[in-house]
């Protein structure tokens, strides 16, 4: 199996069809059962996202029946303290985690605050690490130095400060998100080429006079995109723990869209008439990250397979 | 250290926004503001600022008021306060009264006597105006205008006081973070460095109850998980451990809630604390001891799965190391291979990966200690976050990082101290 996915790879390469290639290594996820379910549980969530963006049961935020109502043939999850379907606001709720952002002035973009918000991370991190580790000497100890204080802060303290810097919204969010996640991705990224900087083909590049950047994001950075890629799919999850714990705490994805940590904030004062709404909110967080490392473990296996 | 200093502050100082609106509501007015600000010594530049917060701020405000700046603990509040040590060896303040400037001599008792402030005091500035810089009866040092008090907004409890017979410039006296004195608390009033102490004591209880739970625990059902890879004891613990690492630690808390303080009513749902109840006589006694077992649970589970899921993986990389085959092989019982051979291995990674993972646990310290009303570190600085109180979460995030430091210092010593691979000469 494995001298077979390496002969295709090969082959791919010559035929120019970098997204073949990477269709097919998309695919040894499957080889691994754990990573099947994560993915499985993934899409799972990305799909009732995608759905509730065109149909949920109900409106998400209409008071439209009893409150507190537990679980029945209307509601399914049953209803919250204003008497709103948690069904539909479940699957709301996933749509600004996973598949949209909302920016000031009404305007949604595709792909959500934890993907952004990780998205930012990587390439800040990126940035920083491959500098840090390609150029060492002084510019390394300043970079590590930085990020060290970064990572000094318990996570949550640079949560509370960026948004008590930013006030509320989606992007205020990501921008959280990157800034905790920035430091950790820095290490990796750090590491991973101080590793492959003394490669041939590195020093090949740099003999044909390539210039640092070529060579940083050229060379080194395809190089090492598997444990980053890993670390990423982590990172989502911290993410989404992340997003629930602000919303928990009321600061943080704002109202319209309800969100599945402030949905448990919420429900929390009425748990003695409805332990539900609770209940599936915690659940949504729970299985979502679960999924999210369940298939970043899959991925790793398969990948540090490969490169053995 | 020093740069998490700056970072934080100038985090805070540019993140905060206009704290007085926080302080003062959204209905206070421009004057109300500009005029609190003042008195708040929110004036000066931020890197003035930052060196205060950090070093104090009375040994160059000496020179200015000309005389030595004391504090003397007051015995009413009990609380340090400021003052001047006069030519005579008294202790002076000084407070104007329809224009005119007294003295007030502290007695033994912390009360004072009012007596009008000779004439000599007063210097000429630039202009040619008549000022002098003395400290007022709120720990600020402040520069007073012959014949001309300002009017000031004071703050009361029932509102705002226009008030005359002010100084014109106010800057609190600090001694600064390192000497110990984080400033006061905008929220509260009162010096951080009088609430921190008892805070913090109730946090570390806390946290070392739950570490002292955690860790055999964690270790335990880790080195099992290890030993069975891949049967079903390995399933049960890994997934379990998953599971609980990815419930975010709201969620726990809220479900133990639930099931042990409301279905079965075991245990207390919140943590209520006695005005001035210190953590030691908390523990006394378990009838309010028990307050804190959920917690301690709630940080438990939390802890739990990453530390036994850490454990497991070291502990199956050292199971398939050569020299355990060997010490099996060799025909050694294996509970003696398990615990000679690979348990100690095994514990390097984890051992050191736990001292790091401290910065983790005081996040869900902020969370456990919110959802079971705990008056902790935790709360303290996520109530001082959301009011913008920055005196207290810049020494609140102080001890936090310092603490962060300190572990991970022991983690390198007790990396040292477990392999034996590694000697630093």
């Amino acid at each position: 199996m494995a001298v077979a996915e390496q002969t295709t790879s090969v082959a791919a390469v010559g035929s120019t069809s970098a997204w073949r290639r990477y269709g097919q290594n998309a695919l040894i996820i499957l080889d691994s059962r754990v990573g099947t379910i994560g993915l499985a549980i993934v899409l799972f969530w990305f799909f009732l996202a995608l759905l509730s963006m065109v149909w949920t049961p109900y409106p998400p935020n209409a008071s439209q029946f009893e409150q507190n109502l537990w679980p029945n043939a209307t509601n399914w999850l049953g209803t919250d303290h204003l008497g709103r379907d948690l069904l539909s606001r479940l699957m709301t709720g996933a749509q600004v985690i996973l598949i949209k952002t909302r920016l000031p002035g009404g305007i949604a973009i595709p792909g959500g605050v934890a993907i952004w918000g990780v998205f930012g991370s990587l390439v800040l991190g990126v940035a920083m690490g491959l500098t840090a580790g390609y150029y060492g000497g002084w510019t390394d100890q300043i970079i590590m130095q930085i990020l060290d204080a970064l990572i000094a802060f318990p996570r949550i303290i640079l949560y509370l400060v960026v948004i008590a810097a930013l006030g509320q919204g989606d992007w205020v969010v990501i921008i959280a998100i990157t800034v905790t996640g920035a430091p950790g991705v820095a290490r990796l990224a750090r590491s991973l080429a101080l590793d492959i900087k003394n490669r041939d083909y590195v020093l090949a590049a740099q003999t044909r006079g390539e210039s640092a950047f070529y060579i940083m994001f050229r060379e080194i950075l395809p190089n090492a995109r598997g444990p980053l890629l890993v670390d990423a799919m982590l990172r989502i999850g911290y993410a989404i723990f992340a997003i629930a714990t602000l919303g928990f705490l009321g600061i943080g994805l704002p109202p319209p869209d309800p969100d599945w940590g402030n949905m448990v904030n919420e429900a929390r004062s009425y748990i003695f008439n409805n332990p539900y709404a609770v209940l599936w909110p915690s659940l949504a967080i729970a299985t979502l990250v679960i999924g999210l490392n369940l298939f970043a473990d899959g991925l790793n296996e398969e990948t540090s397979r490969y490169q053995r | 250290m020093l740069l998490v200093s700056l970072l934080l502050f100038f985090m805070v100082e540019y993140g905060r926004g206009d704290v007085t609106i926080k302080i003062l509501g959204i209905e206070s007015t421009q004057a109300q503001r500009d005029s609190y600000r003042n008195q708040l010594g929110l004036n000066q530049s931020p890197l003035v600022r930052y060196f205060t917060w950090l070093a104090g701020n009375d040994w160059w405000l000496k020179d200015r008021v000309g005389r030595p700046l004391v504090t003397v603990y007051n015995p009413q509040t009990k609380e340090p306060e400021w003052w001047v040590r006069g030519n005579a060896g008294e202790l002076l303040r000084w407070q104007m009264d329809g224009g005119d400037l007294f003295e007030l001599v502290r007695q033994e008792d912390g009360s004072s006597i009012q007596r009008p402030a000779p004439d000599d005091i007063w210097t000429t500035d630039a202009n040619g105006i008549p000022e002098f810089w003395g400290l007022n009866n709120n720990n600020s040092a402040v520069r007073w205008i012959r014949g001309e008090g300002a009017t000031i907004q004071v703050r009361t409890k029932a509102g705002f006081r226009e008030e005359g017979d002010s100084p014109v410039e106010f800057i609190p006296l600090s001694k600064g973070l390192i000497r110990g004195d984080p400033g006061e608390s905008l929220r509260t009033g009162r010096p951080v460095s009088a609430s921190l102490p008892g805070r913090i004591q109730k946090t570390g209880v806390l946290a070392m109850l739950a570490f002292i739970v955690v860790m055999p625990l964690a270790l335990l059902f880790g080195v099992i998980a290890g030993i069975n890879e891949g049967r079903w004891t390995d399933r049960i613990i890994s997934i379990t451990g998953l599971a609980l690492t990815a419930t975010p630690e709201f969620v726990t808390g809220v479900v133990l809630i639930l099931v042990f303080g409301i279905w079965l009513k075991w245990l207390p749902a919140v943590s209520v604390f006695f005005s001035d109840q210190s953590i030691l006589e908390l523990l006394s006694s378990w009838d309010s001891a028990k307050i804190l077992v959920l917690p301690v649970i709630t940080l438990t589970a939390v802890e739990l799965g990453y530390v036994a899921r850490m454990t497991r993986t070291s502990m199956v990389e050292v199971m398939n190391s050569s020299y355990v085959r060997t010490a099996i092989i060799k025909g050694m019982p294996y509970s003696r291979v398990v615990l000679r051979h690979a348990v100690r291995n095994a514990l390097i990674a984890p051992i050191t990966v736990i001292m790091l993972h401290v910065n983790w646990l005081v996040g869900g310290i902020v969370i456990v200690e919110v959802v079971f009303g705990y008056p902790g570190l935790g709360t303290y600085i996520y109530d001082s976050a959301i009011f913008g109180d920055f005196n207290a979460i810049e020494a609140a995030a102080m001890v936090t990082v310092a603490i962060a430091v300190i572990t991970r210092i022991i983690g390198d010593v007790a990396y040292v101290l477990l392999n034996p691979r590694i000697r630093y000469a």
